[in-house]
């Protein structure tokens, strides 16, 4: 008997395993793959915190502002390196050079430091997968009109046989490249080159294809150059999320939990108000996990907890009734979609009601991340700071 | 052929599942140091659809898939990656583009079980010969067997317990007692059978000291080199012989334990498709070892009067261990141990994977994709964070051992030394 299942290995998942185990907690949390953590840049997103929490029924609401403080400050406790200036959100650079607000991002990541400077260098790593350095430059040079933007080309003698035969290196292989040890030697050739090539001192560098964040060898290596270094978010699948994602699965084996990655639980037995069991697809047979409570954590619809067919939508490991709008979409792509806002209705406590009737359906069941009812990340940039919130409330409570 | 043909249909609908978000290829360790390679993405679903089509497309590349599952476990919309790639090169498999030099060696090491009984009928002398380096060298200009790759050592055929084995106390004292009708089958695997005997005289030593009988047919490899080495009518062929085998062990309802993961993947995975008896139960009823014992260990059936075992250990999860979504039941397992800390590296393939490393024109990309691998393990021995590696698959603790120089032990060891059923302490073996 476990006494947590989650399932689900994203964000919410990892951070409600990590909470649970820290406090003593045995978990298995089971996954379908490696889950759309690995899809995202690492900047979290937060959104207006002291906005949305005024609004009915969202997530925020129902955590009030002082859990959702303490699950981002948790989540900084993890991760120092990931930081939050609550009165003024920083900066990220888009992989196609524009900027955005990025709630919580690796020190690495943040933008800030560009309007300070009158000389920004480009980077511009050969054979670069969906890095287009002209267009990153015009998007670099509107958003800090006081600079001048320089494109840097280089290439790496590694990727020699890749540039040879024409294939695109992925920001991923590059990230991954240069923590390595013949990467940092590379790397500080070619920052060491760059410095005799720099003039004057207004000058900072936008480095794509580099992620330093929880590497202390390319931190230090990078803090030796004499200009700041600032790196892109890139097209998914991005090494900043894969990085995160590798960060959270070794903090929560380190504490004792275990994975099930690949499988995914395809059904739950329950009696009552209790689920008692889930069953996780292993080859030839399913494995049976008993637990005391199940965490939800499988996502919406592109994370793969929501399934849409044409006739409406469906939880699809507890079978939860959804709350779903009455108009799905409306005509303007990029206007808000109410069908993003579908979801599982809960508690305080995180656990799933009947949307019709507001009764509890499972007493020991909490859902956490996407699959909440009744907000939008894409019109409320706050998708890391839900499923970062819930995800730490579910694991405190188990 | 109805049963190929229904694995077919069901590839066919999983195509639609892939989404193209390339996960898959993000994880992939040959995509990763070899440019040639596109990605499971690529090779799988992507050509998949061409295929299909009747589309001809150059089939060389698919050799350069591992086979390691890596994409499969990676996916999150369960499309069968591995399989596809696995069915277009069955499909092309009289390619003629695979020299002949290349198509006499897959043939060779598809077939582990031949090349272990020629070995072990006199190990010194094998081991003698392919340890001169000019028979390496000659070997890799006449078959392309890379000479650096590290071939595993050949040693006397594991026989189940040998006498002089069988004479800790604890066995003799359960042989006493009336015959227990508790029954397992054990799976030992090629790399037990002709590698590693004492490695399978430890697996049923621990299942004799829980009171088990340990049934051990003569089995024929499982079928896995076969199958990555194109030769896919070749491992057809050994699982219905397996089958036939297990058939009536399986209809008394008795469990079948493998203590290597490509072993116990092939008969949970593979096995239910092949049309033959027992097929229908081997899926249901194989264990992982350790999967196995922690069963024993949730009806308080285990045996858990453990010595402590002060001993810090790293752990590589083999690949194939992950691709029968089960978790890692020997750390889960070994931690009841007192004493024993286990760190779960989860630092990706080895590189080995079966036979691949020994391809002259793998060997370095083998090497490369492990080295990730190996730097964590010597990290953390130079750390002091462990003392060496455990790790369930013979094939990775040799590319362990080749790879990063620290030792690696399959995790039954440590379960010796809590029972005290050891002569040999792991850290003398």
């Amino acid at each position: 008997m476990w006494d947590g299942v989650i399932i689900g290995g994203g964000l919410a998942g990892l951070v409600a395993g990590i909470r649970a185990s820290e406090r003593g907690k045995k978990l298995m949390l089971v996954a379908e793959g490696t889950g759309s953590l690995t899809y995202s840049s690492g900047a979290l997103d937060i959104g207006a915190i002291d906005l949305l929490q005024r609004s009915e029924k969202h997530p925020y609401a129902l955590l009030q502002e002082k859990s959702i403080r303490d699950g981002l400050a948790y989540f900084q406790t993890l991760f120092p390196e990931y930081r939050e200036n609550a009165e003024k959100p920083p900066l990220v650079l888009t992989p196609l050079g524009s900027c955005r607000t990025g709630g919580l991002a690796p020190a690495g990541l943040i933008a800030d430091r560009l309007s300070q400077v009158r000389n920004i260098v480009l980077m511009a790593p050969k054979g670069m997968k969906d890095f287009f350095a002209s267009v990153v430059k015009a998007n670099l040079e509107k958003e800090f009109c006081q600079s001048t933007v320089r494109i840097y080309p280089f290439q790496v003698s590694a990727f020699a046989s890749w540039y040879q035969v024409g294939r695109p290196v992925n920001g991923i292989e590059y990230a991954r490249f240069w923590r390595t040890e013949t990467g940092m030697q590379e790397l500080g050739r070619l920052l060491g080159e760059l410095t005799q090539d720099i003039e004057g001192s207004s000058v900072a560098v936008v480095f794509p294809g580099l992620t330093r964040v929880f590497s202390e060898s390319l931190q230090k290596l990078l803090a030796q150059f004499p200009f700041p270094v600032v790196e892109m978010t890139d097209m998914s699948p991005a090494f900043g999320g894969d990085i995160l994602h590798e960060a959270l699965k070794r903090k929560f084996k380190e504490l004792g939990g275990e994975m099930m990655i690949g499988s995914g639980v395809w059904q739950a037995d329950c009696e009552g108000k209790t689920c008692q069991q889930v069953r996780v697809k292993s080859k030839g047979r399913d494995s049976i996990l008993k637990a005391k409570e199940f965490i939800l954590a499988t996502g919406g619809v592109f994370g793969g907890g929501v399934e849409v067919t044409p006739t409406g939508a469906q939880e699809k490991v507890l079978k939860i009734p959804l709350f779903l709008p009455s108009e799905w979409t409306q005509a303007q792509f990029l206007r808000e979609q109410p069908y993003a806002r579908l979801g599982v209705e809960v508690d305080a406590a995180l656990r799933p009601l009947d949307p019709q009737s507001g009764e509890l359906i499972f007493k020991n069941v909490r859902v956490v991340g996407r699959m909440l009812a009744h907000w939008d990340p894409w019109v409320e940039f706050c998708g890391g700071g839900v499923s970062v919130a819930t995800g730490w409330l579910a694991g405190e409570t188990l | 052929m109805e049963h190929l043909l229904k694995l077919e249909q069901e590839r066919d609908l999983t195509l639609d599942d892939c989404i193209k978000c390339s996960a898959c290829s993000a994880q992939c360790p040959v995509a990763a140091v070899y440019p040639l390679f596109p990605g499971p993405k690529s090779v799988g679903p992507d050509m998949e659809r061409l295929r299909l089509e009747g589309v001809r497309l150059d089939t060389s590349i698919l050799s350069f898939c591992s086979n390691c599952k890596t994409c499969e476990v990676t996916c999150p919309s369960d499309v069968k990656i591995t399989e596809m790639i696995l069915g277009a090169r069955q499909a092309a498999v009289k390619a003629k583009n695979v020299s002949s030099r290349h198509k006499l060696r897959d043939a060779m090491l598809g077939r582990a079980e031949y090349l272990g009984i020629l070995g072990t009928i006199s190990p010194g002398l094998t081991n003698g010969i392919l340890g001169i380096s000019s028979v390496r060298w000659l070997m890799e200009r006449s078959l392309g067997i890379s000479q650096l790759a590290p071939l595993p050592k050949y040693q006397p055929r594991f026989k189940g317990l040998r006498k002089s084995s069988a004479v800790s106390g604890l066995t003799q004292s359960l042989k006493q007692e009336p015959p227990s009708r508790k029954r397992v089958v054990y799976f030992p695997g090629c790399f037990i059978n002709y590698n590693d005997p004492q490695t399978g005289e430890a697996v049923v030593k621990v299942l004799e000291h829980n009171g088990y009988e340990v049934i051990l047919p003569p089995f024929h490899c499982c079928g896995v080199p076969l199958q990555a080495n194109g030769n896919f009518k070749g491992a057809e062929d050994n699982a219905k012989k397996n089958l036939a085998l297990l058939a009536p062990y399986l209809q008394e309802g008795l469990p079948v334990v493998a203590s290597c993961t490509s072993c116990g993947l092939a008969l949970r995975e593979e096995y239910p498709h092949v049309k033959a008896e027992g097929a229908e139960r081997i899926g249901l009823q194989t264990y992982d070892l350790f999967e196995f014992l922690w069963e024993l260990h949730k009806r308080g059936e285990l045996q858990e009067d453990f010595h402590e075992v002060p001993r810090s250990l790293g752990y590589h999860p083999p690949c194939h261990l992950k691709a029968q979504g089960i978790g890692t039941p020997s750390v889960r397992l070994l931690r009841l141990i007192p004493g024993v800390t286990i760190d779960d590296l989860d630092a990706g393939c080895c590189g080995l994977s079966g036979s691949f490393e020994f391809k002259e024109e793998k060997y370095p990309l083998a090497m490369q994709i492990g080295s990730h691998l190996f730097k964590r393990a010597q990290e953390g021995v130079a750390q002091g964070k462990f003392e060496r590696l455990i790790t369930e698959c013979g094939g990775c603790k040799v590319q362990i051992e080749h790879g990063s120089g620290v030792k690696a032990e399959h995790p039954i060891w440590v379960m010796m030394e809590a029972y005290g059923l050891s002569d040999i302490r792991l850290s003398d073996k």
